[in-house]
């Protein structure tokens, strides 16, 4: 338990502390965009099993979803999933198709290029989404 | 130009049992000053109990690692200007036990480094003899790994090996890579059997903290994508 308390205080003082460079940051965000990811596929799991074991709590839950903080959690959500794909594909890619692009020079492009495609495809559904949020208010 | 110098300290001989930082302001430093260069300054002139590990100063036998302003490097081959800063912040490197002040506990690192065979394994005599023949194309195959020098900035650099300290780490792959990719070795399979374990290859998450970190710029992550490879394909060319 030492261990592994000892470990978990270095892995997070070096994700904060360690001043790395773009694959760093890369690595971090990929990192929270794949626990976002897994936290909304567990809540979305079980709000919809709901509707079997309870429908009046399942509205309920559609009715929570409607609220502007989790609209905007929603809108964190899509980037989540969608950065997390892009990213793995630049990885996949790197990884097993072409190793040799992990020169210093093509990874710090490779991992800004994949943040902005990932923005850019974020920006019509964030748009779409944060619309229907300014109707709501 | 004059420079603050933090320097962590922690030395249970000297009563120093909580980690904590000690720092001075050092006057003349020149641009081109290493920080290897300040420590040994401060070393000789202001407190004699400040303890790291240098050797031979050039950036060859790799003693020298240490956390600077947040990134590792070799002390001896980082100069005062790179780092564009007049504070200069030094750190032992993450992930290994701090013995005292900048000093860490390697063995773990060299255990793992010792686990995959890091010699030639070879037990036939050569074709005529005497020598083991290489095409310029063979050799070249791992020439970019032969150049390690067991600093352990690319180790203590990877969040994969902070998280488990079990990891073998980049450090014990490159020198993995070394043999299984050359053309006079016999035992590649076994390497390759060793890195496909738990503790092996597969931690690697391409964070590339390694390849930024490594002081002679050896290819690491491309060179663990090329061993991974060999494993999935077997094939070792
Ligand atoms: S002192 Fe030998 S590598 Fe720095």
């Amino acid at each position: 338990m030492t261990t592994f308390m000892a470990s978990l205080r270095t892995t997070l003082a070096g994700y904060i502390n360690y001043r790395g460079r773009e694959g760093h940051y890369s690595f971090l965000l990929h990192r929270l965009t794949g626990l976002g990811t897994l936290l909304f596929l567990t809540i979305h799991i079980v709000d919809t099993a709901t509707v079997y074991w309870m429908p009046e709590l399942y509205d309920h839950a559609i009715a929570l979803y409607r609220l502007p903080i989790f609209m905007i959690g929603e809108m964190g959500l899509v980037f989540s999933v969608i950065f997390h794909g892009v990213n793995g594909l630049r990885i996949i890619y790197q990884d097993m198709v072409k190793p040799s692009s992990w020169s210093i020079h093509t990874q710090r492009r490779a991992a800004r290029v994949t943040l902005v495609v990932s923005i850019l495809i974020w920006l019509p559904a964030a748009y779409i989404m944060a619309r229907s949020l300014l109707a709501h208010l | 130009m004059d420079v603050t110098l933090r320097v962590f300290r922690y030395n249970t001989e000297a009563g120093r049992t909580k980690p904590s930082f000690d720092s001075w302001t050092l006057t003349d430093v020149d641009p081109t000053d290493r920080v290897l260069d300040l420590l040994e300054f401060v070393k000789g002139y202001h407190d004699g109990t400040l303890s790291f590990r240098r050797s031979c100063a050039h950036g060859v036998c790799g003693s020298d690692a240490m956390r600077i302003n947040g990134r590792n490097y070799l002390a001896c081959k980082v100069l005062v200007r790179d780092l564009n800063s007049t504070t200069i912040t030094v750190e032992p490197i993450m992930g290994l036990k701090v013995v005292k002040d900048l000093i860490v506990d390697m063995e773990p690192f060299f255990e793992s480094y010792r686990s995959v065979l890091p010699y030639m394994i070879n037990d036939d005599v050569p074709a005529d003899g005497k020598e083991r023949h290489q095409s310029i194309e063979q050799r070249e195959r791992f020439d970019d790994t032969t150049k390690c020098i067991l600093c352990a900035a690319c180790t203590s650099s990877c969040p994969s090996f902070w998280g488990d300290g079990k990891y073998v780490g980049p450090a014990t792959i490159v020198n993995a890579h070394r043999f299984i990719f050359d053309s006079r070795d016999q035992a590649p399979g076994e390497r390759l059997q060793i890195l496909n374990e738990q503790e092996g290859v597969w931690r690697c998450r391409t964070a590339f903290n390694c390849t930024e970190a490594c002081p002679r710029e050896i290819h690491i992550t491309q060179a663990i994508a090329e061993v991974k490879h060999a494993i999935t394909s077997g094939n070792v060319d």
